[in-house]
């Protein structure tokens, strides 16, 4: 035993970091799953940098774990809590002289009201919320024409997935009823419940998380409330599957670029940024992870003719549509009765 | 034996600063509003009261503490005969059982999870209920064999080869030796499995076909997802607490038993 | 113990652990056996592929994962065991009242949920002024690794004939000599076990990890938990686990067994 220690120890020594002391370091935080790790690599070579490389599983846990101190150089969040990120004071601006590639971004990405004038922060991939269901059970025509109201169909009974996020679920509700998905108004909030209770009785949802995505790709049910991006990677690997953005309009979500306000070396946090927004780069990043780029020219190329998701309907997110909206950060009161709500739609009572 | 009770004092002075410490942190939490953004602390059982006004959550701590005492016993039951029969090994095989034992739990709770949510797919007509038995049973069973055989394994021979010359069979010398100083390494076991079962949610939600809320995942929710750590404080206290009672009732009762 | 082998009851014994043994290897079997699958599901296998392996070992982030997850466990585990060694001796000699009330603070982090002790620990890190590292995720490691090894020694000293520490004290002995001669011995398979329950609990964490890790330090579980979609590289990485710590259990029990052998040898040789 003693040497089975022994050899374990010897291991994990073996590789332990010669770092090169002068050698320039970045700390990105990013969801996991979410580059191509070649561009990590090739921009170390191109600027002779080291990056730190970490992931995180949420918005949330992301932003507990800032709360500690830890200082990051670059960080990819969600608009809503850029707008909390910033309302909090803890972000430092973008150097808009070194990110000179914010021309090449698409439309429906810049100056959205989390951050009017992109001065925090730099779109890196966005989304919309929608349904992927089997067009061997359901039709196209019967799946727009139902949008959202397809959870309260019980001819669907046992065939349904629902993803497990509070703040997801209920702007599926808030939408289906007309309201907004931002809304504080308590009466809309109720409504949006029983709303969702109703959905409970009616098709008995199974509540799950990344788990759909290789159950909805394998076809183990007929619906599912996706993002486009997943659904992208649903639809690629099994060509029964469609996407529906919903017509009574629904969430659409960017995931950009900031600098928190203690990063230790911002100089080089700008400079990975530009990087990221070329067009190689973003391309090799949207083939790989199936999410729309925010880089025009990939947009259009990734979904044009010829394109890795040529005629896939959901990698391209509907954007213009005045019923879509991006989430507002929303008082912790109102997260705890969301929360509350849920658990309960969820029990069945 | 002064001179003994002196070794502990290291780790005494370690859970003063590592676990009392950062519990009365959480204790404040639980007795205060607000207490994550501001300094100044508002005393308040508000958050106690919020627990135990909505029979919601009671209902989910009963739950999470049914499928734990399940998860036990079916641990117990499984385990002990396995844990008796590797004591009857010879000395290097006993280490080895012990070592294949715990290799599984190196790879990943959830990688092992979703490879039984694939192995379990093929077996359609299972309830939900035993398919999450079947992951909980498994992420737990090793914990109790190997306590259960730790306080077995080396045990007096002489005793067991006394008895039996004294004209006790198997069966008698099982209950009247072998049972009875199996009896720490059993409580050891539930202690082990038991209390992390309470709070554990990953393998109901993945093999419960999200049909599962949990105590475990409501504690995370409020902290994580809500970011309302005053409330998710007074939940795990409750729990505690919960958890505390029952397990001392199951010792007084055993202790009476004992008395008879 | 040759004719206890071959009766029956020996026969269904072993059956029995067989049994036990498949029911505990039948998910590592399906993760090996989908680290060589083509396509990207956990539930279809579409072909034979390598492309996972070759993914894995591109992978720095995955790759210094390992690193740090085998680093802090092999340290938690060590510091872990000695401390909870020397508390767990030490609580068996201690007054009834003052043993339980130190065994149930000992119990909280067990029962604890993952996400109380990681704030928990993290509060208690920010208010020291402490900033994040490995030094810290490495404390935290050893505060719920600890509890474990107590727990799992406990029962066996409880079991300890009190008289023979006793009689060795009596004999002249210091209180050191009587417990690494007389005490350790006896419960040498207890504190085995608890090493090895902690170095899973180690190796398998991901909540505390991920609250109280410095910047850039991942371990395997971060990884794992964190990815927004399956990404089967992680089979691999298990495979590989698998494969290296069967080979290590290997050499550990061959070369005892070939040097009884050559030992053996000699002697018939002389």
């Amino acid at each position: 035993m003693k040497k089975a220690i022994l050899i374990l120890l010897v291991l994990c020594l073996l590789p332990l970091p010669l770092t090169a002391g002068a050698e320039q370091v970045l700390n990105v935080y990013n969801w996991g799953e979410y580059i191509d790790k070649q561009v990590i690599t090739d921009f170390e070579k191109e600027f002779g940098v080291r990056v730190n490389y970490s992931v995180y599983d949420s918005n949330e846990t992301m932003y507990t774990k800032l709360m500690s101190g830890a200082s990051y150089d670059v960080i990819i969040p969600s608009d809503y809590m850029i707008e909390r990120l910033i309302r909090e004071g803890l972000l430092q601006p973008i150097d808009k002289n070194v990110v000179t590639n914010l021309g090449c971004l698409c439309e429906g990405v810049l100056n959205m009201e989390y951050d009017p004038d992109n001065t925090y922060s730099v779109p890196y991939l966005w989304q919309t919320v929608g349904i992927v269901y089997d067009t061997t059970r359901i039709s196209p025509e019967e799946m727009e024409e139902q949008g959202f109201s397809a959870f309260l169909n019980p001819d669907y009974k046992g065939h349904v997935y629902m993803y497990d996020s509070e703040r997801d679920a209920f702007m599926v509700a808030l939408k289906a009823l007309g309201y907004s998905a931002n809304t504080s108004d308590m009466n809309e909030l109720n409504a949006a419940y029983e709303w969702l209770r109703n959905m409970d009785k009616a098709v008995r949802p199974s509540y799950v998380t990344d788990e759909v995505i290789d159950a909805m790709a394998n076809g183990e049910k007929w619906m599912a409330l996706v993002y486009s991006g997943d659904a992208a990677y649903i639809l690629s690997e099994n060509e029964d599957m469609g996407y529906c953005t919903p017509k009574e309009g629904t969430n659409v979500a960017i995931d950009a670029m900031v600098i928190p306000a203690n990063a230790s070396n911002p100089e080089l946090a700008n400079i990975f940024i530009n990087y990221i927004l070329e067009y190689e780069t973003s391309l090799m990043i949207s083939t790989e992870v199936g999410y729309a780029s925010s880089n025009a020219q990939v947009l259009a190329e990734l979904s044009g003719e010829g394109g890795d998701y040529e005629g896939n309907d959901a990698y391209l997110p509907r954007s213009g549509y005045s019923l879509d909206e991006i989430y507002h950060d929303i008082p912790e009161e109102l997260r705890s009765q969301y929360s509350s709500m849920w658990i309960k739609v969820k029990l069945h009572e | 034996m002064k001179s003994f009770f002196r070794m502990t004092y290291p780790y005494i002075l370690w859970i003063a600063v590592f676990i009392v410490a950062p519990m009365i942190m959480i204790l404040l939490y639980a007795l205060t509003k607000d207490g994550n953004r501001t300094l100044i602390f508002r005393f308040t059982l508000e958050n106690f009261t919020r627990f135990f006004s909505d029979p919601t959550f009671m209902r989910v701590l009963f739950t999470s503490l049914r499928i734990a005492l399940f998860t036990t016993v079916f641990c117990i039951l499984i385990g002990y005969p396995a844990a008796l029969f590797i004591a009857n090994l010879s000395e290097r095989a006993q280490t080895m059982m012990v070592l294949l034992l715990t290799l599984p739990m190196w790879i990943n709770m959830l990688l092992k999870t979703y490879a039984w949510r694939g192995i379990l797919m093929n077996f359609d007509n299972l309830e939900s209920e035993v398919k999450v038995f079947i992951g909980m049973v498994y992420d737990f069973l090793p914990y109790m064999i190997i306590q259960i055989h730790t306080s077995i394994a080396k045990m007096d021979r002489e005793l067991l080869t006394a008895a039996y010359d004294l004209g006790a069979n198997k069966w008698k010398t099982f209950l009247k030796v072998t049972l009875p100083l199996s009896v720490p390494g059993i409580i050891s076991g539930i202690t082990l499995v038991f209390l992390p079962a309470v709070s554990s949610f990953v393998i109901p939600k993945l093999l419960g076909g999200g049909d599962y809320v949990l105590i475990g995942n409501l504690i995370e929710t409020f902290f994580v997802t809500t970011g309302d750590w005053n409330f998710g404080s007074a939940i795990s206290l409750v729990m505690a607490l919960i958890i505390i009672a029952s397990m001392w009732l199951t010792k007084k009762m055993d202790r009476n038993a004992k008395e008879d | 113990m040759e004719k206890k082998k071959r009766s029956p009851w020996s026969f269904m014994s072993n059956g029995y652990l067989l049994l036990v043994l498949l029911f505990i290897y039948l998910p590592i079997a399906y993760v090996v056996v989908f680290s060589f699958n083509e396509g990207k599901s956990m539930t279809k296998f579409s072909g034979f592929s390598l492309r996972w392996y070759e993914n894995m070992f591109s992978d720095r982030t995955m790759l210094d994962s390992i690193k740090y997850t085998v680093l802090v466990a092999v340290i938690a585990t060590l510091i872990s065991t000695v401390m909870g060694t020397i508390a767990a001796i030490g609580l068996s000699k201690a007054r009834p009242l003052v043993r339980s009330a130190i065994l149930e603070t000992n119990n909280l982090p067990v029962m604890n949920p993952d996400i109380v002790t990681a704030i928990g620990m993290m509060l208690l890190f920010i208010v020291a002024g402490v900033r994040l590292s490995l030094t810290t995720l490495i404390l935290s490691h050893i505060t719920f690794c600890t509890p474990y090894v107590i727990l799992t020694i406990m029962p066996k000293l409880r079991q300890l004939d009190d008289n023979v520490a006793e009689a060795a004290l009596d004999l002249g002995a210091n209180p050191w000599q009587a417990l690494v001669k007389v005490i350790l011995p006896q419960i040498y398979p207890a504190i085995l076990s608890g090493a090895l329950i902690a170095f899973s609990m180690s190796f398998d964490d991901f909540v505390i990890s991920f609250f109280t890790a410095g910047v850039g330090i991942n371990n395997i579980s971060m990884y794992v938990y964190s990815m927004k979609r399956y990404n089967p590289s992680v089979n691999a990485l298990s495979t590989l686990i698998v494969i290296v710590v069967t080979l290590i259990l290997i050499l550990v029990n061959v070369i005892p067994y070939i040097k009884d052998k050559k030992t053996l040898k000699e002697e018939t040789r002389r």
